[in-house]
């Protein structure tokens, strides 16, 4: 696994991971996301679309991303403008040591 | 007013030859009210204290009706073994009447086959408790095998009234105890039975219940055997079909859609995720990893959940996706390099380094040539001049548009 090494875990109720631990001892934080939950029974044998998530996709494709109709997903999350902290480090060094563009370094 | 045994037999009677699947069906439900009626008036029933009643109605219906008193006995008592054995015969002596009678009789096959699989449930809990093996699970997947036999194996009911609409019910309980006593090899053979009975109806054309119980199933068979383009399939049309309100069912598929869905280069909304709270819990850090190019807090998200990632069996999906989120880590140099087409590997090697991620300039170099033959990236790596020579258009692709997004090998 790789990993970002150093950094410990601060938050109280992490616990330490071992391979061998077994399930029963550790039910940290999600109360009902568990291996063993099972699908359950419906209430009803039967429904029909307006009480599904088809409802709102408009005869859209499901699982198609916002820009095919499904206000459920999105596809296009690249941002060509990004002034983080990082770029705005990255670009420092860029300027700094005159890397990038056509500049060979050897 | 309580019921008696007698009445208890024309009423099973009565609903037999009305042929009224939904009162057969209440008939035999151990929790139903004339189970503890029924329970009152023997005190402690036993099958030779009910022979009497032999051939009082049809066979097997005299049977059927005596094992009933026994199994609502057991269950009053909190004999879980005993309740799962005699509601067992009961089932069995079902199942023979089933298979010479047409769908009508599928709604009592629905309920005694889920009480089966209930007391089964109960059954092993209650032996595992003591510290004792009990395979009563195994023991019903075996029944409700054999009950999807009969209800493919119908060949005479006119089409309407077939008992093959039973069938994706019965494949959703049989996987369902699979999957619990974890012998889902098995499922094979039951797909294999599917696909080789051509004139079972489109599943289109079952109950929505049954549709989307079997394609949960069937998405996680295929997510588990890594066919991940499949499972994406089926589980979106599972997540779709439910109903709202099965906000449980609706939460299982997303732990599983979800994750593949990010393979593919789509997130999740906020208003999805605004609806999903435990979702939203496991998978946010994942997901504003991403949005950010932030590696090394995806890295700590992985770090984090790793115990609940590896119990659900999503450690190996997450880490797959970590590419995901070293692409747009990869693609906020680019953009810092003012969308050069020639970048030198030691600015990614920088960003790396920013990014908090300690790696050797080989090693970005291995990290870029992979980005690259995975499709994330076009262009080529000049090994000589440590540089990476990006295409002039769509240097990074947008990720739905690429042709196999499943292709992670």
């Amino acid at each position: 696994m790789s990993s970002s090494a150093s950094t410990s875990k601060a938050k109280s109720e992490d616990k330490p991971v071992s391979a061998d631990e077994n399930k029963q001892d550790a039910r940290p934080h999600l109360g009902v996301l568990e291996e063993d939950d099972e699908f359950e029974e419906f209430a009803a044998a039967d429904w029909d679309d307006s009480q599904t998530d088809l409802a709102h996709l408009g005869g859209a494709a499901p699982g198609a991303a916002k820009s095919g109709g499904d206000k459920l997903w999105e596809d296009n999350w690249d941002d060509d403008d990004v002034e983080d902290e990082f770029s705005v480090q990255l670009r420092n060094e860029l300027t700094k040591t005159g890397k990038g563009g056509d500049a060979m370094e050897h | 007013m309580p019921i008696n045994f007698s009445t208890y037999l024309t009423q099973l009677n009565d609903a037999l030859v009305a042929e009224n699947g939904s009162n057969l069906a209440y008939l035999l439900r151990p929790t139903s009210p004339h189970g503890k009626d029924l329970v009152k008036e023997f005190r402690n029933p036993t099958l030779a204290s009910l022979d009497y009643y032999k051939g009082s109605i049809q066979s097997p219906w005299d049977d059927i009706a005596i094992r009933y008193v026994l199994t609502c006995s057991h269950v009053a008592k909190r004999r879980c073994e005993d309740a799962f054995k005699e509601h067992s015969v009961l089932v069995a002596r079902f199942l023979t009447y089933f298979p010479e009678n047409r769908g009508w009789t599928l709604p009592a096959l629905f309920s005694i086959l889920r009480d089966l699989r209930d007391l089964a449930f109960d059954a092993d809990n209650f032996a595992k408790g003591y510290g004792q093996k009990s395979d009563c699970m195994e023991e019903a997947a075996r029944a409700i095998a054999k009950a999807f036999g009969s209800c493919c194996q119908d060949r005479v009911s006119p089409p309407e009234q077939s008992r093959k609409w039973g069938v994706y019910y019965v494949v959703g309980l049989v996987l369902k105890c699979y999957f619990k006593i974890r012998r889902i090899s098995l499922s094979k053979n039951i797909l294999r039975a599917l696909e080789a009975n051509k004139d079972i109806p489109d599943l289109s054309l079952y109950p929505r219940s049954h549709q989307v119980t079997f394609r949960y199933y069937l998405g996680m068979l295929n997510f588990l055997n890594e066919d991940y383009a499949r499972a994406e399939e089926e589980l979106t049309l599972a997540f779709y079909h439910c109903h709202v309100e099965a906000q449980a069912n609706q939460e299982r598929v997303l732990t599983y859609l979800l994750p593949l869905r990010l393979l593919k280069g789509q997130l999740p909304s906020d208003e999805l995720l605004s609806r999903f709270p435990i979702i939203r819990e496991l998978f946010e850090p994942f997901i504003s990893a991403i949005r950010k190019g932030d590696v090394a807090t995806f890295d700590k998200a992985l770090e984090h959940w790793e115990k609940k990632l590896l119990e659900l069996n999503l450690w190996l999906t997450l880490e797959k996706a970590r590419e995901i989120c070293l692409r747009g880590l990869f693609r906020k140099v680019y953009v810092v390099s003012s969308f050069s087409s020639r970048i030198p590997i030691s600015l990614f090697h920088s960003g790396l380094r920013i990014a908090g991620i300690e790696v050797d300039q080989e090693e970005t170099e291995c990290l870029l040539a992979n980005m690259i033959y995975k499709g994330f990236m076009r262009g080529y790596i000049s090994h000589e001049k440590q540089m990476v020579v990006l295409a002039n258009t769509n240097a990074f692709p947008k990720l739905a548009e690429r042709a196999q997004p499943f292709e992670y090998a």
